[in-house]
């Protein structure tokens, strides 16, 4: 086992670790620590498949921005610790219980369509920035654009719906 | 790599860290004789010649005060958070190159920490996630000046980096790599002769709106609202005392170098200088000096502005951000966007 791939693994261990915590927390505000740290390790695990245009994005983009807005948000409303639930609905139940079988079927999919191996690292060179940037504006303009569109769209959106608030 | 290679690596990463962390009590004392100067009074000036002594004497003072941590704080946060900004702060130098080329041991070593393909991305990457060490600390700390502090400090953290990476952008665009070292290469020769390829040339603007965000993204006056004394009592930080407040203290001086030396490196050319082409240790001892120089400039300017501009308002400060300084930064790119499509930079 070389080093990368041991770096890669704790990497790995860590963000699938803390995905885990964030769903079992009671407190949300560590919830939302808990995404960071697993955020964090995703990165590193894309630096070692020779990403790390992709990890940086990772990092300023979600653990950077769009966490820290989570943090802001239940900072602001003060969400205390929640209280332990009720007893969940019947179809509570059996939606989990559905939910864990297709989980369960999507993972041996996966595991047996590797065989249990880990899949080859990209090419160095095709992971960078310049070909990426490249790819992005040639074979994949359009969605490029029309996802650029969907965010705007979502922009104008959030913006209508904050002034109605504030008119009411 | 060969014993010797590695030695090269470590000295290459732990000479500059030390250098940084020598100069930081220098800047507090820098600080506060400037505060002096420009208020018209001495400043400290009894321990040691020139006061020069008062901050070793702060720093073990730091070391043997009571540590208190609340009762009622997040422990575990609550001590991690100045870590996490002391070490975002830190590590941020790894991607800056400091001189050029220096021939030893056989080998031409580059005098950088790590030359990333993706150095500018690094650097913001990890200046973002250094807003995690003051929100925890405001949250942690279970006080509602802390937690305003934390709040402030995150929308403002936010606002101030678009404005700050789109400034950039415009660097990225005309140098056409995300490599600092590329970055400096790129400002090397002259433009008809005498002015300097410097991209604050061209991207003036660029370079303003980016240097203002610095001051944002540093918590300095006149942004400095997430601890502004006279309405929240000392912000983020209320709690903290002994050596976990010097960490903070230490983590904004820090940030102050890297951004002025982040500056020197995306506008004024790095350690380069027209006309000089370093050759030999000699050249490469004298990059450095020229680094160092334009760098310490820059961060005189930051204590000159502080004892100079009053604080602003929360509503300025976010008009600032959103409405002026984000429309001049797209203006910039957009300006330098020209330039290179027309094939003049």
């Amino acid at each position: 086992m070389t080093m990368s791939r041991l770096v890669f693994d704790a990497a790995a261990a860590m963000a699938i670790l803390f995905a885990a915590l964030m769903v079992v927390h009671p407190h949300p505000v560590k919830s939302v620590l808990a995404v960071v740290v697993s955020f964090f390790g995703l990165a590193v695990c894309y630096v070692m498949l020779s990403a790390p245009f992709i990890a940086a994005i990772q990092v300023i983009v979600y653990a950077g921005a769009i966490l820290v807005l989570f943090l802001f948000v239940l900072m602001l409303l003060n969400v205390g610790q929640e209280a332990p639930e009720r007893d969940p609905r019947p179809i509570q139940r059996w939606l989990s219980a559905a939910a864990l079988v297709v989980f369960a079927a999507l993972l041996l999919a996966l595991l047996r369509a590797h065989g249990g191996s880990a899949p080859a690292a990209l090419d160095p060179v095709s992971a960078d920035v310049a070909p990426l940037a490249r790819l992005l504006f040639s074979r994949y303009l359009l969605p490029f654009e029309a996802l650029s569109i969907l965010l705007l769209a979502a922009l104008v959106g959030a913006f209508v719906l904050a002034q109605r608030e504030k008119s009411s | 790599m060969t014993a010797i290679d590695w030695l090269i690596l470590a000295l290459r990463i732990f000479i500059p860290l030390g250098v940084i962390l020598t100069v930081v009590p220098m800047l507090g004392w820098a600080e506060r004789r400037g505060a002096g100067l420009i208020q018209d009074r001495p400043g400290p000036n009894r321990v040691g010649p020139y006061g020069l002594l008062q901050l070793p004497v702060d720093a073990v003072k730091f070391f043997f005060k009571e540590d208190v941590i609340p009762t009622n704080a997040d422990k575990v946060l609550y001590v991690l958070a100045p870590a996490i900004a002391v070490f975002s702060a830190l590590t941020t130098f790894a991607v800056i190159p400091y001189g050029a080329n220096l021939p030893a041991a056989g080998r031409d070593i580059p005098l950088i920490g790590a030359d990333l393909s993706i150095g500018v991305l690094y650097v913001f990457a990890l200046t973002s996630l250094s807003v995690y060490g003051i929100v925890l600390a405001g949250w942690a700390s279970n006080n509602k000046f802390s937690l305003m502090g934390g709040l402030r400090s995150s929308a403002q953290i936010i606002s101030y980096e678009l404005a700050m990476t789109t400034a950039a952008a415009g660097v990225i665009l005309s140098s056409a790599s995300l490599r600092l070292p590329e970055i400096v290469a790129s400002q090397e020769r002259l433009w008809f002769g005498f002015l300097p390829r410097w991209n604050v040339v061209p991207q003036f603007l660029g370079f303003l709106v980016f240097f203002i965000s610095a001051f944002a993204e540093t918590n300095r006056i006149p942004f400095d609202l997430p601890e502004a004394d006279a309405e929240l009592v000392g912000g983020y930080h209320t709690e903290y005392s002994a050596m976990k407040f010097a960490m903070f203290m230490m983590a904004e001086y820090v940030n102050i170098m890297i951004a002025c030396a982040l500056t020197v490196t995306l506008y004024f050319g790095g350690w380069s200088l027209p006309g000089f082409h370093p050759s030999g240790v000699v050249g490469a001892i004298l990059s450095i000096l020229i680094f160092s120089v334009k760098t310490l400039f820059f961060v005189l300017v930051f204590i000159w502005v502080r004892w100079t501009l009053p604080r602003f308002r929360y509503d300025q400060l976010m008009r600032i951000g959103w409405k002026a300084l984000l429309p001049l930064a797209l203006l910039n790119l957009l300006w330098v966007a020209g330039l290179v499509a027309m094939g003049w930079l």
